[in-house]
Order: C-alpha cells, then sequence, then structure tokens
C-alpha cells in the first residue's frame, strides 16, 4: 500500500515541461540486436542414442523430447507409426494402462507420442522436483510397453470416430486431399481411413516397436532447470536396459508426382457458407541450398499481416478473414501453400488473386523497401523466436533429422539479411508456378462450381474424397 | 531500490508456496499511474534481446448494447487503421519493418494489444500504442473492409465449423437476460448495422488512458521506459470512468435442454452447465481443481468412465468460465459414433452425483495441485506471457502482486471444498443442456 503511494509520488514529480518527443515521426531504433543461436554439444551415450540439453532455468520444470526416425516413410503411410507412438503410454511391463495414467497424472506432468511424415516423437515434461519419475516413466514407456490389445481395439474405435468427424470439417478434408494430389503414392499422401485404422494388428506395432524404436535411431533434447552432467547421467541410468540395434535400410519410396497444368479439386460440402482455398504445388525436400532466402520471398508474398496476399485479399479487397503462404518441407520433398477461407461469393475471386500475386512476384522484382520490411521482418522474427528453448530445441533436431549442415540456424539471419530484389525474384522464378498448380477448394459446388470452371478443369469429390462424375 | 522493495513482498507473499518446495520464481516489476490515469507496469529483464508491449484495456463485449453485438471486436480490428500521425494501415508493416509481430484480441470483459519486438525497438511500440488511445483514426473505407472481414472471421471460425456454435448457445442459455449472453464475435447482423460514428464515441468512452494498462516486459532500463512512457502517453488527456454493467443471474428452476440440429454435426455431444461464479469469488480456484479431477488427463474420472471403461466417448471436458461479474462450469462429451445422447448424459449425471456425494480422494487432490503448479510453471517464461500475466493479475484482482500468488490461492484450498462446491454448484434441478445430435443416421 505504501509502497503505491511512494512511487505514484515519485512520478508526480518528474517534470513535466516541454514534449520531449516528435510524435509526428517514427522514432529512430538504436542498434538492432544480433540473433545468435546457441552453442549446443551432441553427447552420444553408449546406446548410440544422441543427448542434447538446453539449460532453461526461467521455469522449475523440465521438458525431454524423443525424435525417432519412425513416421510415415517408414511405414509406408500405414498409420503404424501413429498407432505405435499413441500406445507407448497406455500399459508397460509393469503398470496397466490406468496405472501408468496414474502415475503421470499424479505428478501433475505429461507424456505423450505422435508420429508424422519423417519422424516419431514422444515428450515428457513435468516438475523439476519430480525428475526421477519422470524419467522412470519415461523410459518405461519406451523401453517396455507391451501394447495391451484392448488398448489398441479402443484407439481403433476412436480413430474410427475421428475419420468421421474429419468428414465433415473443411481443414481436414483440405488437408487430405491436398496431401494425395501433391505426393501421390507417395506416403506423405496417405491419410488414416476406415481401411487403414481396421488393418492394424498388435503384431505389426510390437514388430514396428522392435524395428525403429532403438537408441540408435533417436535424439533427445533436454530443456529445462538442469544441469547437463547430472540430466545425462540420469538418462543414462534410466535408459540403461535399451539396447540398439541396427535398423534396416529404407526402403525406396515412389516419388512424388509431377505436377503438369492447372486443376481445381473441389470438395462438395454442401453446408459449407465459406470456401477453403489452398493453392498448392510441390517444393523441394528440407535441406534444399536455398530455404533461408526462399523465407524472405516467401514472406513476401504471404507472411504475416504485412505480406502481400493478406494486404491484397483482407486488406484491400475484405475477401477474407486471414490469407498466407508457406513452404513446407520434408525429408523427400514438400509442398507449398497459399491459403485463405472466402465467402461463396467471392471464392473465384480470392483464387485468382493468389494467383495474381504469385505471377506478379515471378514477372516484378520486389520494390527495395518492401523488401528490406521483409529482411527485417524474417531476421526480427528469428531473433525473437530464440527466446522460446523448446524452439531452439526442436531446430537442433531437425539439423539432425534432415541432414542439414551443423552451422545452419548460425548462419541463418545473415542468409536471410543479404536476399536482393534480383535474387528473390530467381527464388519465385525456380519454386513458383502459376500453371502448374493445384486449387484444393472445400465448399458448397452447387454455388462456386461454374465460377471455378472459369479458373481451370475442375475435378469434384465427395466428402469421402471420391470422385464424383 | 523500488524493485529491491518489491521483491521483498513478493517473497512474503509466496512464502506459503515455499514450505512445498515451490521454485516457481516470483516476476518482480515497478508500477505507478500516470497523472492521467494510465496504469504502467514495467518488468525488466534482460535474459533475451527482446521486448514485449501490452495494452490492456478494460471493454468488452459485455460492455456492448444488445442490438450491437460484436462491436467491441470490430472496433478492435479498427485500432489497427492508423493515427493522426500514422497513415492508414502502416500500423502492421511499422512493425513487421522493425522485425517485430502484433495481435490483439477481444474477450468478454477486456481487449487488449500487444507487439513482440527486437529490444532496440521499445519506443516504435510506445509510439504506436499512445498515437492510437490519443487520437486513433478510422475512416469509411476501413469500417467498410473491416465489417467484410469480420463476418469472414465468424464465418471461419463458428458458422463453418463443427460445433462452432457451441459456446455461443451454451453462453445464451446461462447468462439469459445478461451482457454475457452474446459472445465477443457477435452477430452478422449487428455487425452489419454498426456506424462509424459509434466507432468513434466508443473509442472515446473505453480507449481512455484511465481505462487501460500499459505493461513492458523485457530488456530495456526501467528509467529509459518511464521516460518514453511519460513523453509518449503523458499528454494523452483523462477521461471519464466508464459505467460497468451489473450481471446478475438467475439460475434456471428446472433443467433446461436446448437442441441445436446442424447439418455439419459429425458425431453427438453433449454439454450440460451450470451457473458459477465470478473469477475472484473464492469458489473459483476449489472449481478449477474439481474440473481437472473430472477431465483432465487418462486418470479423470469422466476420461476414465466415459473413454475408457464405456467407450462412449471420443473425447470429455469440464471446464469453469468464469469472467469478471459472472461464470459458470461446463462438462462436455463428444460421442463416439452410434452413441445415444440420453447415453451421455446418464454418464455425465452419475459422474457428477459420484463427486457431490462422495467428494475427491487424497488422492486426486494431491495430483490436482501437482497438475496446477506444473502448468503455473511454465506460465511465465516468455516475455509476451509475462506481460500478459501481469496486466491481468493487475486487472483482475486490483493488484499486480497477485501475478505471483495463484499458486498460493490453489494451495489454501482445502480437499473438502471440492465437494462443497460440487454440491453448491452443480445442482441437478438447475442443470443447463446442450445437444447436438448427429444428422444423419451413423454408418453402419
Amino acid at each position: 500500500m505504501s509502497f503505491r503511494i511512494l512511487l505514484t509520488s515519485a512520478v508526480a514529480l518528474l517534470p513535466f515541461v516541454a514534449p520531449a518527443v516528435d510524435r509526428t515521426k517514427q522514432p529512430t531504433p538504436g542498434a538492432a540486436p544480433t540473433a545468435a543461436f546457441p552453442d549446443f554439444k551432441v553427447r552420444t551415450l553408449a546406446s548410440g542414442l544422441r543427448v542434447i540439453v538446453i539449460p532453461d532455468d526461467r521455469s522449475p520444470t523440465v521438458t525431454l523430447r524423443l525424435q525417432l526416425k519412425a513416421g510415415s516413410t517408414v511405414d509406408g503411410g500405414s498409420g503404424l507409426s501413429g498407432f505405435t507412438a499413441s500406445l507407448l503410454n497406455r500399459g508397460t511391463a509393469k503398470l496397466d494402462a490406468a496405472a501408468f495414467a496414474k502415475a503421470i497424472d499424479s505428478i501433475g506432468a505429461q507424456l505423450n507420442g505422435g508420429a508424422s511424415a519423417d519422424s516419431m516423437s514422444v515428450s515428457t515434461s513435468g516438475l523439476t522436483k519430480f525428475t526421477d519419475r519422470l524419467l522412470e516413466l519415461f523410459a518405461d514407456a519406451l523401453v517396455n510397453p507391451v501394447f495391451p490389445a484392448d488398448e489398441l481395439a479402443k484407439e481403433q474405435k476412436r480413430s474410427l470416430s475421428s475419420i468421421a468427424a474429419g468428414k465433415k470439417q473443411p481443414g481436414t478434408l483440405a488437408g487430405n486431399l491436398m496431401g494425395r494430389v501433391i505426393f501421390g503414392e507417395h506416403p506423405y499422401g496417405k491419410f488414416s481411413t476406415e481401411d487403414s485404422v481396421k488393418a492394424v494388428t498388435r503384431d505389426a506395432i510390437v514388430a514396428f516397436h522392435k524395428t525403429w524404436i532403438v537408441p540408435n535411431n533417436a535424439s533427445l533434447v533436454i530443456v529445462g532447470d538442469v544441469e547437463p552432467d547430472a540430466i545425462v547421467a540420469k538418462v543414462e541410468k534410466a535408459f540403461a536396459a535399451w539396447e540398439s540395434r541396427p535398423t534396416p535400410p529404407l526402403a525406396p519410396l515412389p516419388p512424388p508426382p509431377k505436377m503438369s497444368g492447372l486443376t481445381v479439386h473441389l470438395v462438395d460440402r454442401p453446408e459449407s457458407v465459406q470456401s477453403s482455398i489452398i493453392v498448392c504445388q510441390p517444393a523441394p525436400a528440407r535441406n534444399f541450398p536455398d530455404l533461408p532466402e526462399v523465407n524472405v520471398m516467401n514472406s513476401t508474398l504471404g507472411g504475416g499481416f504485412s505480406g502481400r496476399l493478406f494486404q491484397n485479399l483482407r486488406e484491400k479487397h475484405g475477401y477474407t478473414y486471414g490469407s498466407s503462404c508457406a513452404f513446407n518441407y520434408y525429408a523427400q520433398g514438400g509442398y507449398f501453400q497459399a491459403t485463405a477461407d472466402a465467402r461463396n461469393e467471392v471464392t473465384a475471386p480470392a483464387i485468382k488473386e493468389i494467383l495474381n500475386e504469385i505471377g506478379r512476384i515471378r514477372t516484378e522484382p520486389i520494390p527495395a523497401e518492401e523488401l528490406e520490411l521483409q529482411r527485417q521482418y524474417n531476421v526480427g522474427n528469428y531473433l525473437l523466436s530464440l527466446e522460446s528453448a523448446s524452439r531452439v530445441a526442436g531446430r537442433v533436431q531437425d539439423i539432425e533429422l534432415y541432414g542439414l549442415p551443423a552451422d545452419f540456424y548460425k548462419t541463418y539471419a545473415t542468409r536471410m539479411s543479404a536476399v536482393t530484389p534480383d535474387s528473390a525474384q530467381k527464388l519465385a522464378q525456380k519454386y513458383l508456378s502459376t500453371e502448374n498448380t493445384a486449387i484444393v477448394v472445400v465448399g458448397k459446388a452447387e454455388t462456386v462450381k461454374p465460377e471455378l470452371e472459369k479458373i481451370g478443369k475442375v475435378v469434384v469429390y465427395d466428402t469421402e474424397l471420391n470422385v464424383v462424375k | 531500490m523500488l524493485k529491491t522493495l518489491f521483491l521483498a513482498l513478493a517473497l512474503v507473499a509466496t512464502s506459503h508456496a515455499q514450505e512445498t518446495k515451490s521454485a516457481i520464481k516470483p516476476l518482480a516489476f515497478t508500477e505507478y499511474d500516470l497523472p492521467n490515469g494510465l496504469h504502467v507496469i514495467l518488468h525488466e529483464n534482460h535474459a533475451a534481446p527482446v521486448v514485449s508491449t501490452y495494452v490492456l484495456y478494460h471493454v468488452g463485449s459485455k460492455n456492448e448494447r444488445p442490438d450491437r453485438t460484436g462491436f467491441a471486436h470490430f472496433f478492435e480490428h479498427l485500432m489497427f487503421e492508423g493515427s493522426e500521425n500514422i497513415p492508414r494501415s502502416r500500423i502492421d508493416k511499422l512493425i513487421s519493418g522493425a522485425g517485430g509481430n502484433l495481435n490483439a484480441s477481444t474477450s468478454f470483459d477486456v481487449t487488449d494489444y500487444f507487439f513482440n519486438l527486437p529490444q532496440n525497438q521499445l519506443a516504435l511500440a510506445l509510439w504506436i500504442e499512445s498515437e492510437r488511445m490519443l487520437h486513433n483514426r478510422i475512416d469509411e473505407t476501413g469500417v467498410e473492409t473491416q465489417r467484410q472481414v469480420v463476418k469472414e472471421e465468424r464465418r471461419m471460425r463458428y458458422d463453418n465449423q463443427p460445433y462452432g456454435s457451441l459456446f455461443e448457445q451454451l453462453c445464451k442459455m446461462v447468462f439469459a437476460g445478461t451482457s454475457y449472453e452474446w459472445t465477443p464475435i457477435g452477430s452478422t447482423q449487428y455487425i452489419d448495422q454498426a456506424q462509424i460514428g459509434e466507432f468513434r464515441e466508443f473509442w472515446k468512452t473505453y480507449y481512455m488512458p484511465n481505462n487501460a494498462t500499459l505493461v513492458i516486459a523485457g530488456d530495456f532500463k526501467t528509467e529509459d521506459a518511464k521516460k518514453l512512457i511519460a513523453d509518449y502517453f503523458g499528454d494523452i488527456p483523462k477521461g471519464t470512468a466508464p459505467k460497468r454493467p451489473v450481471v446478475k443471474l438467475t439460475p434456471p428452476k428446472k433443467p433446461v435442454l436446448v437442441e441445436v440440429k446442424e447439418a455439419k454435426t459429425p458425431l453427438p455431444a453433449a454439454m450440460h452447465a451450470w451457473v458459477a461464479c465470478p473469477e475472484t469469488d473464492p469458489d473459483a480456484v476449489a472449481l478449477d481443481l474439481l474440473a481437472d479431477i473430472l477431465a483432465s488427463g487418462r486418470s479423470s474420472r469422466l476420461y476414465r468412465r466415459l473413454v475408457d471403461k464405456e467407450q462412449a466417448a471420443v473425447a470429455a471436458q469440464a471446464f469453469p468460465v468464469l469472467f469478471e461479474s459472472a461464470g459458470l462450469i461446463g462438462v462436455f462429451a463428444t460421442g463416439n459414433r452410434g452413441v445415444t445422447l440420453e447415453k451421455l448424459d446418464q454418464l455425465i449425471d452419475e459422474e457428477v452425483e459420484k463427486v457431490k456425494a462422495e467428494g475427491v480422494t487424497e488422492d486426486e487432490f494431491t495430483k490436482a495441485l501437482n497438475g496446477k503448479e506444473d502448468e503455473l510453471a511454465r506460465d511465465n517464461s516468455q516475455m509476451s506471457a509475462r506481460a500478459r500475466n501481469l496486466a491481468r493479475a493487475r486487472l483482475t484482482w486490483g493488484k499486480t502482486s497477485e501475478v505471483n500468488g495463484e499458486l498460493n490461492r490453489y494451495l489454501a484450498v482445502k480437499r473438502e471444498d471440492l465437494k462443497r462446491v460440487a454440491n453448491k454448484y452443480l445442482i441437478k434441478e438447475q442443470t443447463y443442456r446442450l445437444h447436438y445430435p448427429v444428422a444423419e443416421a451413423p454408418a453402419k
């Protein structure tokens, strides 16, 4: 109480004389801080497990994230990696599913697994005062899971319900169809179906676990209020029983199809009051040489509030709440997507504006002032992202997963700063197309199809994603 | 000096937590009012070369007229238009070009605006925030564009999504007759009717320094920030204190059921809800712990019963929604394919009645407190979150130091309190229910 009064009177004594700032002008900033990706050390344990510790004493918690090369490129898109990851916390040799859940919940912690295109990740986090117990449960889930048959059956039932729900969700429908259009028969293009869920067996999961969930196929990052040597010693002890085993070579996979021509893929969702639009095309794999520079070109086209897509589709035309674009990269390929959700009557105009903007960034050099804004935007936001220890940890794991140069994130900001109008235009011409592109739309076909036909050939799908004749 | 003094106060406040060996670090800050009533909170921290600014206005959808719902949120969009010294649609470019990012949000009680920037751009952030507080400028073009944008936002987030109407339906039912009965997005009809003159009036009424809190968190020197704040905000005139709506809820005399039939509903879903308390009520934390015991984690009661044992639901949630002047507590279950709504109702009823009759076990209680400690420990790691939490603590409790007192409020709850609040609020005869039936027959 007295504290507040003290402060208030202190402020009242500050001299309020002539206005000290000219508010008609943008203030001049001081020297910009430099983005410095932290140094990190990779320790390889005897089992082959690579461990990276990133100390962060801001909160009394610890997070461990294990990443394994065991995603869809390994399971062929069958969904086996996802089921294996989800069921790791549903019972071990020591604790059944209910007892395991109780053990994790009772210390207020989390432990979950999931799989994606190129990897599986299993994460756990909790208060540092429970570190020992957390490690014990984490190791138990990874090393001794029993994958009870009834837990698999429950997970399958829930998955079938989720699939049913997805057929009513515009985002799920659009994402699934886009994957198929871009990646074809490659596992990146597969998604869960009733058939794929029903085909999963316990035996296959047990075999998947035995083959792929091995320490020599994994990296572990630890972030939190921990002392590196001490936590690594604890990890080594907790995972002592985890045996290494050589993993089989990756089977060769069908390459993503080449995209030629412009096709509109329209999912008919009669109840839609708005169309979900994705203009998409293939992009290179994660380790291609131009990534930092492409970031700047991409954000000019459609990154954040100042990107051209947002400015054009939202701020100029009021077609949509948001429009943006991104390159998404995997180990064996990638895709570019520009998205917007636009009301039925402006669906076709919104697509035309996206195509116009893709065309413009290919044919016209970016004006110097706009490019400078975008370089600053990318470099500054990279600097801001380094505040998050878990973002840093994820990047460290990406370096290994995708085979990036060790100094990738050390040179990242400098490379983004060096993009010129000429280099950006060359990148746009190399990585973007207005002719060879797919346009996925989820919407009310009856209303939007006639206008879409003026843009290109339209293929109509039902919500099962079967082509409607 | 002042900071040291403050830290001492904070330590006194957290001594209770230390008995349980909590190591959550209290946030240090200094705070003061400008003569015009703007409340300033400064959290200086040099861990990373970043700075976050956060301006919280004490106005939200509950301040709207019933025939202008969605107005506070619509106006939030117009705060990005420009000012006397910043031309239209420059704000986002100024922040992007400075290497930062920005956004804003509108809720029932408050509207907030934030910038995250490299540390050398603090003056830019303060310039922009002071410009739009001193003389925000909106024109017809901006209003008409944002009218379309806001309607697209409504379609995208709510009208086009399965269960998108859930929260709207819930508030309409539980908060009927009060200004919490509509949600911040508002209705299309009233978004269409909003006039430019009304926006200017709204800004004059609510966007006054004495109705705002400014927080800066991150890599700056407190003395430098004070000078910049005095320079940029000192000459903004004080306004008249706005009137606050009074909210008085009447629980129903008998159970209420509303059925929401929508073609886009994929799985059957049931919501049970009750009138609860405002966010600062002493019962609030007990209700929160009760909700966690009911539905947080795989060992929670509703998960064990509905999802695991009976396999009737894909997911179950329990959550208090507590506002400044009223609150509700809800239980929501999304059924598996083919499960009837009656079955979901019955299972929810049984679990609710069970916790009312038996209370919670010691294990459950410890678990919920550990979960809360874990959650709170993660809450303050980044500067943007610190800025937000400091402002919210000040507005909610009238006392910024409550930002460091949250765990203590939970630790003050006794196990018996959970049984008490369950019986006080989850009254069977006063249950509101929402049903989302599946339009077609479920696939065989």
